[in-house]
């Protein structure tokens, strides 16, 4: 016997054998199915006797095996049911010769055989025979179940017959030896008459009438038969056949204890009732025939009298017996090489006790011996079986890592170098199912959780192990989904050639079959999660951009205003109104808008020691409509933190969560969710689009500025000019608007703030006339709207430091003109013009003075205004302003005329260039750089009444300078108009440069 | 030649879901390490039963050394559990007759004191995998003695 059947277990020794077999053409899938109905006879009860049958049905067995029928009983084939199709009468006796041939092969142990004809009919269907049974079709054989259990009765008679006939056979004189057919050549030329040997024979026999009164029911019989074997045969060393008695000694104890089954699976029992009702019941008969005391039992077989019990369990062993009985029966039957399937299926029938036991220490040793049990030569398919019954046991005993271990084996086996065909396939399964006992799993989700701990090289090799299997199997896509996984989740253990390598088969593979987010679910229904790359690279912050600063859109305010909560009744609460759940959900402060660009920063981190290629990076957003736009980009090796920005255009507006990110990197596409990064820092995902705006581009005449302006409130300028102005010059600034978006413009606002305001402007610094480019809205896309703005520079000279220290003491002699009495701000000339030392350039410089302000353009326009929202452009203006004439001393003469008089003035050019000056009614006066001349000019008197109060009460009334400062300012307005003196400069003639006016008065 | 563990220890209290995983694995020589991991990971199984056969059992005097675990041909594995169920294992050369029980009972306690020392360290945090220089070299020098 050389095929051992690994799947016995105790139970099975009360079994009797029965063979099922197709002859002649069967369809396989027709036989199947008679088989399966066939099967489902596996416990009969017999008439009368209140006794169960068990039958164990093969439709394949070896007949060598069968050949141990003597020594255990239920390895013999006692009944046959051959399966056959048989269309016309003609072909029936060859059919019916065909099913004699089968029955030859088992022919010595045979008690009993049927066979089942399906498809013939007629005249010899009629006949009935009990050993042959007819059926028109596969589909019309409603009574197949019937005849097995009419034929497994008729085998119960015959094994009952000789049940009994054995038993009362040792009043005989000779009992036959009993043999193995591995002993037969040994006991050739023995003395039959010797005690020893008559001894061998009682014992064998009585084991022998152990196993059939095991296998008809009578399970007290059998154990009496069993003890007495054990004692006859142990006196005579036979130990082979001492250990098969011990061993049936064993699975009688075991069927009485466990009636449940030691299989695992209920697959041989019916459900009855009540497990223990029905254990009672099955042990009752044999105790009706046998037991001491059969008085103890009432008519339905249900004792009242515990004593019944002590009587039944005395021959029985005990659960620990059991097992000491099993090591010893092993240890018997491995002192025969020839016995090596009997040994292990022994090991295997103990293990499976013991795992009922729970005794799994005790049940790892049975397995640690089976494990060297040799069987000789095993062909790879057995050996294949082998490991994977080892496996199972170990899983049942509980050791899930030396399961796997066996399974991995196995599954190594089934592609050994030696099998012609290697099974890819099966081995692909295998090693599939030791991925629970390497406590992996194949969702990357249950490594996202903080650093992997566990055993890294061995859960590795076994990645790879499914990896080549699966591309063997021709799975590529399963062979990048593993491959990822590896990579993926194995990161941190893999050594710098080992990621090479991996990405490089990965490459590999991925260009015949890109790996995707799809779930791979495989043939038995295991399915694999799509692994994202969530760590090439890996992403360690997340933050969403705010729009440029000219693009941002603002609110207009409401009445109420933006701040007030609508929560609170009350305008003012000490009590301050945690929204938490606005923190939790992360709202982030500043708006998008709808059909703009929007950026998201992504810091990015390459652990890979060589360049990381990503490719289609984009941003996976839920919400509002969005289109990503993807990026491609390259991490150096070992790159630090590497800010990465993903735009994208939302399409509608409502609010957009930014849940991710999708990359493609080494062909394997992943949809990362932030969720499941781990370590990442984000300030939130979640933004307000709003409905879409006009977008402007401002163009100015003027050069860009170099400096640039610091605005007051932390905004930022969209642009900035800057110009260099003399003082009192104009110039006019034309600023050009495009409508780059793609709604329409539809209201523009155009105001102007002064950035630092120490210095003192006459007059208006910029003006400018809104009507023309306001009419010309709604200004559609790519459209140009012009404003002119001009720029006025009339500032205060005097009372410059240094300018003072500059004065010369030829001082202040001013006549005529009351107003300017009190005053001690005239303009000074500077002693020396141009001084060539470094100092005095400095000096110079420091005289230029600087305007700085900031034009604020509102416009709107589209959905966005009817929301309430606008854009504002920001253009710094920052001038420079150089002195250009001063008025060094201020004395009037009267004229010829009383209403008017003469107004002389020390006119200072401190500019390089020469100037001419005028005033009204008069003609110029040319200057050269740094001359000075004096002008006279005919001016109509103030009138009085015009003019603010007398001197005395302006120097009572001092300390409100403001109000002093107005005035002053009243009265120079009024001078200046009088006046109308106006410079130019003749050289910037051409340049167009308009002189305008100016006068310092007061 | 020997292979070391430091299993899970009791931080993960389910006791269905006990992974233990390696702490610390040294081996000599270290080319066939992967096989000390094979041999060592399923010793576990026995570690695990062991241990929770000893719960049910002995209640006071718990002995931490869990004696050989399992012979195979080659090498003969070796336990031992703290208690707070750190596992160590040992695996030893069958044909290295001069370690007797006793020796490696001795092995096991050093192992053990020099494991307690890498607690103490208040930078180790417990459950990852040891770093320690000094555990290092007692390990080296318990090697290089049994080789």
């Amino acid at each position: 016997m050389s095929v051992p059947d690994y799947m016995q277990c105790a139970e099975d020794h009360q079994t009797v054998l029965v063979v099922v077999q197709p002859v002649g053409m069967v369809p396989e899938d027709h036989f199947f199915r008679i088989y399966k109905r066939i099967i489902s006879v596996n416990q009969v009860s017999i008439r009368d006797s209140q006794r169960l049958l068990y039958i164990r049905y093969r439709h394949h067995y070896p007949p060598e095996n069968n050949d141990w029928g003597d020594f255990q009983t239920h390895r013999k084939v006692v009944g046959l049911i051959a399966v056959t199709t048989c269309s016309s009468a003609k072909e029936w006796p060859q059919t019916f010769d065909r099913f004699h041939g089968q029955r030859e092969v088992f022919g010595a142990t045979l008690y009993d055989s049927r066979l089942l004809v399906f498809g013939l009919q007629g005249e010899i269907a009629e006949q009935s025979r009990t050993d042959v049974a007819f059926y028109p079709s596969f589909d019309r054989c409603e009574d197949v179940e019937k005849r097995v259990e009419d034929f497994v009765e008729s085998i119960f008679i015959v094994l009952e017959s000789k049940r009994l006939d054995r038993a009362t056979d040792k009043s005989g004189d000779k009992i036959p030896l009993l043999c193995v057919p591995f002993e037969k050549k040994d006991f050739v030329g023995l003395d039959t008459d010797s005690r020893h040997y008559k001894k061998r024979c009682q014992g064998r026999m009585r084991k022998h009438v152990g196993d059939l009164c095991l296998q008809a029911g009578m399970l007290q019989d059998a154990l009496v038969h069993y003890h007495m074997a054990v004692e006859l045969l142990r006196s005579v060393n036979d130990f082979l056949w001492l250990g098969a008695a011990l061993e049936g000694l064993c699975s009688a104890s075991v069927i009485y204890h466990y009636p449940g089954g030691t299989a695992g699976k209920s697959s041989g029992r019916k459900p009855s009732i009540s497990q223990a009702a029905d254990a009672g019941k099955r042990h009752r008969p044999g105790a009706q025939e046998v037991l001491i005391d059969p008085g103890a039992l009432t008519t339905n077989g249900i004792s009242a009298d515990t004593s019944s019990e002590i009587g039944r369990t005395k021959n029985c062993l005990s659960p620990e017996d059991i097992i000491e009985k099993y090591k010893e029966a092993i240890s018997y039957y491995g002192k025969y090489k020839n016995a090596g399937v009997i040994e292990l299926e022994a090991c295997v029938k103990a293990v499976r006790v013991l795992a009922i036991q729970k005794r799994a220490m005790e049940a790892s040793e049975f397995l640690q011996n089976a494990v060297y049990i040799n069987l000789g030569q095993l062909s790879e398919e057995e050996k294949i079986q082998r490991y994977s019954i080892l496996s199972e046991l170990y899983e049942l005993i509980g050791f899930h890592r030396k399961s796997a271990f066996f399974k991995r084996v196995a599954a190594m086996q089934c592609v050994a170098p030696t099998i012609s065909e290697p099974g890819w396939r099966a081995c692909y399964k295998l090693l599939l199912e030791t991925l629970p006992g390497y406590s992996l799993s194949l969702d990357p989700k249950d490594f996202c959780k903080g650093t992997h701990r566990g055993w890294a090289a061995v859960q590795m090799r076994l990645l790879h192990e499914l990896v080549y299997a699966s591309r063997r199997m021709g799975n590529p896509g399963l062979s990048v989904r593993h491959l990822s996984f590896l990579l993926q989740t194995m990161l941190d253990f893999l050594s710098d050639q080992e990621k090479k390598e991996v990405t490089q088969s990965l490459e590999n593979y991925t260009s015949k079959c890109p790996g995707g987010m799809e779930i791979i679910t495989l043939p038995d229904g295991l399915k694999l999660p799509p692994v994202p790359f969530t760590k090439l690279p890996i992403v360690k912050s997340v933050k969403l951009l705010n729009l440029p600063v000219s693009l941002r859109p603002h609110k207009v305010k409401g009445l109420l205003g933006q701040n007030v909560t609508t929560k609170s009744p009350f305008i003012y609460s000490p009590i301050i109104m945690h929204s938490r759940g606005e923190e939790r959900c992360k709202k982030i402060d500043f708006q998008w808008v709808q059909g703009d660009v929007c950026e998201v920063q992504l810091m990015v981190y390459n652990p890979m020691p060589f360049e990381l290629r990503v490719e289609n990076m984009g941003l996976l957003t839920s919400g509002v409509e969005f289109e990503s736009l993807p990026a491609a980009l390259s991490l150096p090796a070992e790159s630090g933190l590497y800010p990465v920005t993903l735009v994208g255009v939302p399409r509608t507006a409502g609010s957009i969560t930014v849940n991710g990110y999708h990359t493609s990197v080494f062909g394997v596409t992943s949809d990362c969710l932030l969720d499941n990064l781990p370590g990442l820092k984000t300030s939130g995902c979640a933004v307000e689009v709003v409905p879409a705006l006009p977008r402007l581009q401002l163009s100015t005449s003027l050069p860009r500025s170099a400096h640039s302006l610091m605005p007051p409130s932390g905004e930022e300028l969209s642009n900035s000019v800057s110009v260099q102005l003399f003082n009192g010059e104009t110039q006019q600034l034309f600023i050009t608007l495009e409508n780059i978006g793609t709604e329409l413009l539809e209201t523009l606002e155009v105001t102007y703030k002064m950035v630092n305001t120490k210095e003192k402007i006459f007059g208006e610094f910029l003006s400018w006339d809104l009507q023309g480019p306001l009419s010309q809205l709604p200004l559609k896309p790519s459209q140009t709207v012009t404003i002119a703005v001009d720029i006025r520079v009339k500032l205060d000279f005097s009372g410059q430091e240094n300018l003072l220290q500059d004065l010369n003491d030829d001082g202040i002699s001013i006549t005529g003109l009351p107003i300017s009495s009190p005053l001690r701000q005239v303009l000074k000339p500077r002693a020396e013009n141009k001084p060539i030392s470094a100092e005095a350039n400095k000096t110079e410089y420091n005289h230029i003075k600087t305007l700085e302000a900031i034009l604020h353009f509102k416009y709107s326009g589209g959905l966005g205004q009817m929301q309430g929202y606008y854009r504002e452009l920001l253009l710094g203006v920052h001038v420079d302003v150089e002195p250009s004439v001063f008025f060094t001393r201020v004395s009037a003469l009267p004229a010829t005329s009383t209403r008017q008089c003469h107004l002389l003035l020390d006119v200072f050019n401190s500019t390089e260039h020469e100037l001419t000056v005028s005033a009204r009614n008069n003609q110029d006066v040319v200057l050269h750089a740094s001359e000075c001349q004096r002008m006279a000019i005919q001016v109509d008197k103030l009138d009085v009444d015009s003019l603010p109060e007398p001197d005395e009460e302006t120097l009572r009334f001092a300390s409100p300078r403001q109000l002093e400062e107005e005035r002053q300012q009243v009265q120079g307005y009024q001078v200046n108009s009088k006046l109308g003196i106006t410079w130019s400069i003749i050289s910037f003639h051409l340049q167009n440069r308009t002189s305008v006016s100016f006068f310092v008065t007061l | 030649m020997m292979t070391m563990l430091g299993g899970e220890p009791f931080l993960l209290v389910s006791k269905q879901e006990q992974q233990n995983y390696p702490l610390y694995i040294r081996s000599v020589p270290s080319d066939s390490e992967l096989k000390f991991h094979y041999t060592v990971h399923t010793s576990l199984d026995v570690v695990e039963e062991k241990v929770s056969a000893v719960g049910k059992v002995i209640v006071d005097q718990r002995e931490l050394y869990l004696g050989l675990l399992y012979p195979t041909e080659d090498y003969k594995v070796y336990g031992y559990v703290t208690n707070s169920k750190v596992k160590f294992v040992i695996v030893v050369d069958s044909s290295n007759t001069s370690l007797r029980d006793n020796e490696i009972r001795s092995m096991f306690r050093k192992l053990h004191n020099s494991f307690t020392d890498v607690m103490c360290n208040p930078f180790y945090n417990p459950g990852d995998p040891i770093q320690s220089k000094v555990f290092d070299s007692m390990v080296s020098s318990m090697m290089v003695q049994t080789c």
